[in-house]
């Protein structure tokens, strides 16, 4: 357990987590933020550094394998001695075992024989493939909702799920604490998300743009485009 | 044995008095660095950041009145007297100095956000203030006891 008083002026300088979802305006930078950090001891912020380029899918390459990937998170466990962090860090890698034998199944992959990914359910999800939810709605209620948004080809909507799902686990986490260092690592994986989901809606705004702006084109055949006549 | 026993009695009469300042000293300090990270992150209403983390500062206060009222000779009849109500006296003070601290902080760190709860996010602050002021009271009334 980590000092319940080390971290207070550092917390109380942050805006306050619920803010950076309503804000028009993201309240704080990655650059302010990083700044702020800096009053983390160096033990500290190597651990919040090996935890969020571990949950970073940023941190990996496009061609790492399964078995390098939970090596990472293996090495990253051994590194996080808080026990709510190594907590919160498994629930996110076994979210993302489901989501990736959820992946799998679509693609028309059998059950893998023995175990697959990390976590208590790793030997539970191949031993039920075939259930649409692998039988863990009880434990992960939001499992049948990601099913569907991953059977009707909705990537964002899915994506917006687990950013959600993950930020209620890491919301019932800091109820517990206030200003110790869980409580900045898990500000700043709020963050994260934060970071995440506008960029998503950024990308859904681009699409959208994309979209209307061909639309809009297709009406116009001889529009003038600098001097140029189409 | 006597002398043990004397010696006890006159860490009783001064227990309250260090143990409230030690209280204060580390509740102010909670809230204070609290009201610091507050101020880099508002505009405005830094004097009330300020005035809320200088509520512990009245277990030190408490903590002299105690010391006063049990401050008498010292004799192995009224040593264990003084000796127990000081010290109990001194830890209640100490950990509602140091909790209070930490309830301004959080009530600070709230209000920072949403002004309007300013009086409310300091409800848990004065009511841990209740418990110092129980523990301060029947000290005193206690200690009319001792020869």
């Amino acid at each position: 357990m980590s000092n319940p008083d080390a971290y207070i002026s550092l917390i109380c300088s942050l805006p306050g987590s619920e803010r950076l979802f309503i804000a028009k305006q993201p309240p704080l930078s990655r650059l302010r933020l990083d700044r702020r950090l800096k009053a983390l001891k160096p033990e500290d912020a190597r651990v919040l550094q090996v935890l969020e380029n571990a949950l970073s899918w940023s941190a990996y390459d496009m061609d790492v394998t399964d078995a390098q990937a939970m090596g990472r998170c293996k090495q990253a466990l051994k590194e996080v001695p808080q026990s709510t962090l190594r907590k919160l860090f498994m629930e996110r890698i076994e979210m993302r075992t489901v989501i990736a034998a959820m992946r799998l199944r679509k693609r028309g992959e059998g059950a893998p024989s023995g175990a697959f990914g990390m976590g208590r359910w790793s030997r539970h999800i191949p031993a039920n493939w075939s259930d649409p939810g692998f039988r863990l709605e009880t434990p992960m209620p939001w499992v049948k909702e990601a099913h569907q948004l991953l059977e009707s080809d909705d990537p964002l909507g899915l994506e917006r799920l687990l950013l959600s799902v993950s930020q209620k686990q890491l919301k019932r986490h800091a109820a517990r604490h206030f200003f110790d260092f869980e409580a900045v690592a898990i500000y700043v994986l709020i963050w994260n998300i934060f970071d995440r989901w506008s960029q998503s809606n950024a990308e859904d705004a681009a699409k959208r743009f994309e979209a209307l702006a061909q639309q809009a084109m297709a009406n116009v055949t001889d529009i003038d485009f600098e001097g140029v006549s189409a | 044995m006597n002398e043990l026993v004397v010696t006890l009695g006159w860490l009783g009469i001064y227990a309250p008095m260090a143990l409230g300042a030690a209280a204060s000293a580390i509740g102010c300090a909670i809230a204070g660095q609290a009201s610091i990270g507050a101020m880099t992150e508002t505009d405005g209403g830094y004097g009330r950041f300020v005035g809320v983390s200088a509520f512990p500062s009245t277990m030190v206060i408490y903590g002299i009145v105690i010391m006063f009222t049990l401050n008498r000779d010292v004799t192995p009849e009224n040593a264990g007297g003084l000796f127990g109500i000081g010290i109990l006296s001194g830890i209640a003070l100490m950990y509602c100095g140091i909790w209070q601290g930490r309830a301004c902080a959080a009530a600070i760190n709230a209000t920072k956000e949403k002004p309007e709860i300013f009086g409310l996010a300091l409800a848990p602050a004065a009511i841990i203030e209740g418990f110092g002021v129980f523990a301060f009271v029947f000290a005193l009334v206690i200690s009319a006891g001792i020869s």
